[in-house]
């Protein structure tokens, strides 16, 4: 069983809070030898906190000597100029293992739309790059409906959806978007991935710790003791999440 | 595998462990309209547990939390169908003072039920140290009883300070603080370690990376009660975390079952 995390991050937050950061590649790979987790796919504090373009970099160079960590870059809207045109992104992500793009509109004051962002999530449509969005992180349920509702197509996962058990909120864009996940951080919700995998199939759920703001073997438990069959298991462990990357186009 | 030691391996490979029971000393049944239970009934959570090793749940029914006018009447059913498995906390609501007395006038003839009172001041918006809790903290401080309390970092209602002047008042009490004052970590810590009658219990404090191991460290594991809120979170969750804390094996016992058993020994007899 292969563990692909697919939301941790590195770099230390501007604020402080209760959990200990993991300021470099270092410090999550020893946590993740530790619990057996095999890869993971990063973002970085400072995209949220300090800038998309300054966090950006900081990913790029720290997972760069570490074939384990996959990246997941930052995106802006561009109409000032103060961005990257989207022709850098895929160049940044033919180099070296940079695979996904998060968003923080609350945090970053904008619009995840057509209007705003169109010009770059278009093309991430066309070349399948996932998009992922946490509901605890400079994003909210409301601009994730609204966002799917006009790119019904993207490649999206949903993170951070709390302990709350969230299935009101999610399964209603599982059924209708075919190409929208959810992540297992904080998905704490007893019975829950059974039911998840009962109506919908094990392909759409990826596991994701949230670390290090929650540990990597909370949710490790939970799916390798799930009442689901060893296919499905794999799938959630890691397999969707190869397979995602694997179907992003050049 | 998460961790390194034997019984790491043991809950890893066979989610429980014969050697480190578990006693859920925080949980639920039932629904409640804010969210969805996929496994909300008694005879589901008994099939949770016996996945995860959980020998026995204390709970409060959400219908008896929420709704006065069902009151404690489904907890008490509950334990009934499943003695071995369940106690229940008598939940007192002292947003009605006539009905909070006839639950305590009725805890006598459900001994074999309740193992204390359950107070949730955030929800029912009266502060634990309001006046009408007094006649169960009375009675409990009488009778030994544990009062499992919600408390939350920062509340009006059942915030740290709150809770500090009820275990000044009540030393007899064994308070349990559902959810450790979630997010006042330092004054948990504080409370557990001023006052000798207090626990700090672990529901939902296990999402947040941090929190048990300075328990651990700066209160000590012989003060910390697991909880899950069950049917809410997976006990494999909360199980993984401590794997993953870095704790010593003799912590995890504590937190899984030692320090239940000790509190839990008067009502447990028969078990």
């Amino acid at each position: 069983m292969v563990y692909f995390d697919c939301n941790a991050f590195m770099g230390r937050p501007a604020r402080r809070e209760i959990y200990p950061p993991a300021p470099g590649a270092a410090d999550i790979l020893a946590e993740m030898d530790y619990c057996g987790v095999e890869k993971a796919l990063v973002w970085h504090a400072a995209q949220l906190d300090a800038s998309p373009k300054a966090g950006n970099d900081l990913l790029i160079e720290a997972i760069q000597l570490h074939p384990r960590l996959y990246g997941c870059l930052a995106a802006l809207p561009n109409q000032a100029k103060e961005f990257p045109p989207f022709d850098d992104l895929l160049e940044s992500m033919s180099r070296g293992r940079i695979v996904a793009i998060r968003a923080f509109p609350l945090d970053h004051h904008f619009f995840l739309n057509r209007v705003a962002m169109g010009w770059w999530i278009e093309p991430m449509v066309s070349h399948r790059i996932p998009l992922f969005l946490s509901v605890e992180h400079g994003c909210d349920w409301a601009i994730v409906y609204s966002l799917l509702e006009e790119f019904p197509d993207l490649v999206c996962v949903i993170c951070d959806h709390g302990c709350w058990g969230e299935d009101r909120r999610f399964r209603p864009l599982i059924e209708r978007y075919p190409h929208v996940y959810i992540d297992t951080s904080n998905y704490l919700l007893d019975g829950g991935i059974e039911a998840f995998v009962s109506d919908y199939g094990p392909d759409r759920m990826l596991y994701g710790s949230g670390f290090p703001r929650c540990h990597f073997g909370g949710m490790m438990l939970a799916i390798q003791h799930a009442r689901i069959s060893e296919i499905a298991r794999t799938a959630i462990a890691g397999g969707n999440l190869e397979r995602i990357i694997q179907e992003v186009r050049a | 595998m998460i961790g390194t030691t034997d019984l790491a391996k043991e809950f890893w490979e066979k989610g429980r462990s014969e050697s480190c029971p578990i006693y859920d000393m925080h949980g639920h049944m039932g629904t409640w309209g804010a969210i969805y239970f996929p496994r909300g009934n008694a005879v589901q959570m008994i099939g949770t547990m016996d996945e995860c090793g959980v020998k026995l749940l204390v709970f409060s029914h959400h219908h008896a939390l929420m709704s006065p006018d069902i009151g404690n009447r489904p907890s008490i059913e509950a334990v009934h169908q499943y003695p071995d498995r369940l106690r229940a906390y008598c939940v007192i609501n002292p947003n009605y003072p006539d009905l909070a007395a006839a639950d305590l006038a009725n805890f006598e003839q459900h001994k074999d039920v309740f193992v204390g009172f359950k107070f949730l001041p955030d929800y029912h918006k009266v502060a634990i140290t309001d006046p009408r809790y007094r006649p169960a903290l009375d009675y409990a401080s009488q009778n030994r009883l544990l009062v499992l309390m919600h408390t939350w970092g920062g509340s009006p209602y059942d915030g740290a300070e709150q809770v500090r002047q009820l275990a000044e008042r009540y030393p007899d009490v064994r308070f349990l603080l559902g959810h450790s004052c979630h997010g006042d970590w330092n004054a948990a810590v504080l409370l557990a370690h001023d006052f000798p009658n207090l626990y700090l219990e672990l529901t939902a404090v296990f999402d947040d990376r941090g929190a048990i191991e300075k328990f651990a460290a700066e209160a000590g594991s012989e003060r910390m009660l697991f909880g899950t809120d069950l049917p809410w979170f997976d006990p494999h969750h909360a199980v993984g975390v401590l794997l993953s804390a870095h704790l010593s094996d003799e912590d995890i016992h504590n937190i899984c079952h030692r320090n239940a058993v000790k509190l839990l020994a008067p009502f447990l007899k028969a078990l």
